[in-house]
């Protein structure tokens, strides 16, 4: 029984695939299926088009800026937190977990009306800004859980052996956080990269991002484009998790 | 006679001195409460205790990850106060090892060394003969997780020493291993401290350990040293009654001194039984605890002369240990422990009454605080 339900559990996630992939090398001019004939006309119209280029640069740089700037602010938070006791810490806690109730499309509104206040609406600049406090309680949640399983006794051996807290922290302590800190800057870029709603309200004409083009696309005109952007956007997260498998020697230590 | 903190002080040169030590976390109970002691160079002295006595406590501020609130750490004559952990040189060993699981056996072993930089062409050679000294040599490039926990600990031990500290700190290091590995890794840590006669502060709650490897033991009982001392002395001379009873087996009975016959205390309802004077610790009026092993009660024959005490022992249940067996039962209502070693004479059976008893100085007396 359970296998059973995995199997379906497992068809259901990737059936998709089945459909859209083949779609992307499609000769047809809509999203016929199954496709009449193949070829790769719409991988070489999205590599030539500077409408599907421009918002994929757009997303990289921004998905990349926010996860930075998550980060650098969530390792830290998460230290505090682990580490501390302070008056209101709850409060804190709960305040800095507060964009994961909020629905997208709320906070959306709500950023638009201060971006636009400060005159950032429509720039990357300020989406990365809104991004990243959207991205933040899941990286911060995960970093916590890393550091929560962290052996405070390791940052004493190192002081032992004569490594001040500068070098404790990057010999010891942040090589060995370093799964649960990939993981949380994977979830920062991922979320940012995959986020729409936001990207709507915030992103003008200038500050288009691929998945508000992808919207925009499939509502405008129905071009068989997204299939493209769609199994290269696949492909690119099945590489990173293929990758590090098929190069890792031994199994990697996990927090 | 109380305990005499003074005891503590030992007569040869001091290297590392305690003195009046204090930490307390909530500002009103104190975890460590006025501990003093002295330590030779080149001891190996052992803080025994129940968990939450401060034995920990006390060797974390050695170690420096514990401020002090009142008293001072002095080593070799300097005042550590004010030195932090990584400007000590001091080696710790932890229980659990802490080992960088990032790192190799060799890069765990040189690390401190590179932190303390030593020159290129020493490391290597430094972290290679600390491998040598633990038996590690052939596991050099294993990682923590690929390594058992005896081996991970010896990793650790010779973290700890590889850089040439003033002192070595054991955290409960066999506290996580089975038992004969714990048999093998006591004899290690002691051949590896006879080899290069390191200060060695091992810390315990395990009375064996503290027994088979200290020059000294040190006993804590809630925050204050309850004795030191060698460890037959801890053991035969217990400075009070806590140290008689975490310290091995023990029978204790409650006993009047009698003022008009010296050398007699009065158990109530056993009666009159003779103590040996010499030791000096018996008052001469007043109540005290009178110690007396289990191992040191032996079932009479004729052939025992009338100058052994003597009483009658019911047996309710018989634990044998193989080279020994421990009878358990009371006389005249009052809980006895009798230790009997090699084979069982036949008499010893559960629900005999035997003639049991102890010579006079055999026995020994501990003043009630």
């Amino acid at each position: 029984m359970p296998l059973l339900f995995a199997i379906i559990a497992t068809a259901f996630l990737i059936a998709p695939l089945f459909i859209v992939v083949p779609m992307s090398f499609s000769t047809s001019t809509s999203f016929a299926f199954p496709p009449e004939g193949y070829w790769l006309g719409y991988y070489r119209a999205y590599f030539a088009s500077e409408d599907w280029l421009i918002p994929t640069a757009n997303s990289i740089v921004i998905a990349f800026c926010a996860m930075m700037v998550t980060m650098l602010l969530v390792i830290p938070a998460a230290f505090g937190f682990v580490r501390h006791r302070f008056a209101g810490k709850a409060a804190i806690n709960l305040l800095f977990l507060l964009p994961l109730a909020v629905p997208h499309v709320v906070a959306a509104l709500g950023y638009y009306g201060l971006l636009s206040r400060l005159g950032i609406v429509g720039t990357i600049f300020g989406l990365i800004i809104a991004e990243t406090a959207l991205s933040m309680p899941v990286s911060f949640l995960v970093v916590c859980a890393a550091l929560k399983g962290y052996d405070r006794n390791l940052e004493r051996a190192a002081m032992s052996a004569g490594a001040g807290p500068l070098r404790t922290f990057f010999w010891v302590t942040l090589p060995v956080l370093r799964p649960g800190i990939l993981v949380a800057a994977l979830f920062a870029f991922l979320q940012t990269f995959n986020e729409s709603v936001v990207a709507l309200f915030i992103g003008g004409r200038d500050a288009s991002t691929l998945p508000k083009k992808m919207f925009e696309s499939i509502r405008l005109e129905t071009d068989p484009v997204i299939a493209v952007v769609s199994t290269l956007l696949t492909g690119i997260v099945v590489l990173a998790f293929v990758v590090p498998v098929l190069f890792r020697r031994k199994p990697a230590y996990v927090v | 006679m109380s305990f005499d903190a003074s005891a503590g002080r030992a007569p040869t040169p001091v290297y590392l001195r305690l003195t009046d030590v204090v930490k307390t976390y909530d500002g009103r109970t104190n975890a460590v409460d006025g501990v003093s002691l002295d330590i030779r160079r080149g001891e190996f002295i052992t803080f025994l205790g129940p968990s939450g006595s401060g034995k920990t406590t006390t060797l974390m501020m050695i170690a420096g990850f514990e401020a002090l609130n009142g008293g001072s750490i002095e080593l070799d004559g300097k005042d550590l106060a004010r030195s932090r952990p990584y400007e000590r040189n001091i080696g710790v060993v932890f229980q659990n090892y802490a080992l960088f699981p990032h790192m190799t056996a060799l890069r765990n072993i040189e690390f401190p060394l590179r932190m303390r930089h030593f020159p290129k062409s020493d490391i290597k050679k430094r972290a290679e003969q600390a491998l040598a000294l633990v038996g590690l040599s052939r596991f050099a490039d294993r990682h923590p997780r690929e390594l058992s926990g005896g081996q991970q600990q010896r990793v650790a031990l010779a973290r700890g020493l590889v850089f040439d500290p003033d002192l070595l700190l054991l955290d409960e290091p066999l506290g996580a291993l089975d038992k004969n590995l714990r048999e093998q890794m006591q004899v290690e840590i002691k051949r590896i401290h006879r080899e290069i006669g390191i200060t060695t502060i091992y810390v315990t709650h395990d009375q064996t350990e503290a027994m088979t490897m200290s020059d000294r033991v040190a006993v804590f009982s809630g925050g204050k040293l309850a004795q030191v001392a060698p460890p037959l002395e801890v053991y035969n001379r217990p400075a009070n009654r806590f140290v008689g009873e975490f310290i091995g087996d023990s029978n204790f009975f409650e006993a009047d001194v009698d003022p008009k016959r010296p050398g007699w205390v009065d158990i109530p309802a056993i009666g009159p039984v003779r103590v040996a004077e010499d030791h000096g610790r018996l008052p001469s009026q007043g109540t005290i605890d009178l110690l007396v092993r289990p191992e040191r009660i032996k079932i009479l024959t004729a052939n025992d002369g009338d100058h052994m005490n003597a009483l009658d022992m019911t047996i309710d249940a018989l634990v044998h240990y193989g080279d020994s067996v421990l009878a358990i039962g009371t006389s005249r209502g009052r809980p006895l422990r009798m230790r009997v070693a090699g084979t069982p004479p036949a008499e010893l059976k559960e629900g005999a009454r035997l003639r049991v008893g102890w010579a006079p100085q055999d026995a020994h007396a501990v003043a009630r605080s």
